[in-house]
């Protein structure tokens, strides 16, 4: 249950480590709250430090602290219900950083995702993960 | 007035309770649901409710013609666990001692015993807060474990919640125990291990403080993938 001001950690290699939402997309009625497999749209935070040296390296866009970025959910501390019924709950709120046209601006996941993100659609997520749970 | 009757011993499923309930009489005998009738029962609908007596109609037909392939006509996909053996007795038709019935017979046989004996209060191998258990799942992915941080005790709603540490991120899954998807729950480590001086340590139902100190955790769950 992700709504304005929730704070999620960035798990891909873009640079960014911690997101603020400021809106939830897609759903008519979701009442502002996003969870695993929704698009928000969210503020950079905190972002690792881009030294100039280490740029032409990587053809991996690294976003800086203030960017307005969109990204998807990939685990929420909210228990989601899987169809046959089970619960699943992680420990954080986790997000993947995403350009306009829902493609990843990173490269690599560096933790577990839900596996609810298959069923919304995001296989490209589910198969860069090392885990899904 | 229009009355149907209803053929003898066929189970009238599906009969929605909107129209049971609206503008119909039932002659007696009176059935605590009409789902459970299996004597001649003669409906009467009011003059005025020509369309229900029509569907209920057009359903009892419907059933007559299919009923060896259809016993819930309304969808293809729904389980439909065969009776239990015995017809139920006099009492519980009438309502008395419903719930432990359904208790008793909801259930698959191994489900019931998983249900009395691992998640029993009070039986010597039931599995203990603490313990670390592996549920095989019967579709994709297919197993996951943890250490067991609480039961819910409801029945055939019995729930157990496993909590795991995947990727230095705590994961908890809780499981239904009847449901048809949960195929084995293995215990892999009991609670407290083999020293039994040790086992009355864990005092509490719920582990709920393993999510804020990661070394307990770690403690309980050494050595599990």
């Amino acid at each position: 249950m992700i709504g304005l001001k929730g704070t999620l950690n960035v798990i891909d290699n873009s640079g960014a480590l911690l997101v603020e939402c400021v809106n939830v997309l897609k759903n008519k009625v979701n009442n502002g709250w996003g969870s695993v497999g929704d698009e928000i749209i969210c503020v950079v935070k905190h972002a690792r430090p881009i030294s100039s040296g280490a740029q032409t390296v990587s053809n991996v866009l690294k976003v800086r602290r203030g960017d307005v970025r969109r990204a998807v959910i990939v685990r929420c501390k909210k228990p989601v219900r899987r169809p046959d019924g089970r619960w699943v709950r992680f420990d954080d709120n986790a997000a993947v950083l995403l350009n306009n046209k829902r493609e990843m601006l990173g490269s690599r996941i560096g933790g577990v995702v839900s596996a609810d993100l298959r069923m919304k659609g995001w296989g490209k997520i589910v198969s860069l993960a090392p885990k899904v749970v | 007035m229009y009355f149907l009757t209803l053929p003898t011993k066929k189970r009238i499923q599906g009969m929605s309770t909107a129209i049971a309930a609206q503008r119909v009489r039932v002659k007696k005998p009176s059935y605590p649901c009409i789902s459970c009738c299996s004597e001649p029962l003669t409906i009467m609908f009011a003059r005025s409710s020509f369309r229900i007596a029509l569907d209920a109609w057009r359903i009892v037909s419907r059933q007559s013609i299919t009923t060896s392939s259809r016993i819930y006509p309304y969808s293809r996909v729904a389980i439909i666990p065969s009776a239990p053996p015995g017809s139920p007795p006099a009492s519980l038709r009438r309502g008395k001692g419903l719930m432990a019935y359904l208790q008793q017979t909801l259930p698959s046989t191994e489900k019931q015993k998983i249900i009395s004996t691992i998640f029993s209060r009070t039986h010597p191998d039931r599995v203990r807060p603490g313990t670390v258990l592996t549920v095989n799942l019967t579709h994709a992915p297919t197993s996951f474990s943890g250490v067991l941080i609480s039961v819910r005790r409801r029945g055939p709603d019995t729930s157990f919640v496993l909590r795991n540490v995947v990727q230095r991120t705590g994961v908890e899954m809780q499981f239904f125990v009847n449901s048809p998807h949960v195929k084995e729950i293995l215990v892999v480590s009991r609670a407290g291990g083999l020293d039994r001086k040790k086992r009355k340590g864990l005092k509490k139902a719920k582990l709920f403080y393993l999510r804020d100190s990661p070394e307990k955790m770690t403690a309980m769950s050494a050595g599990v993938r």
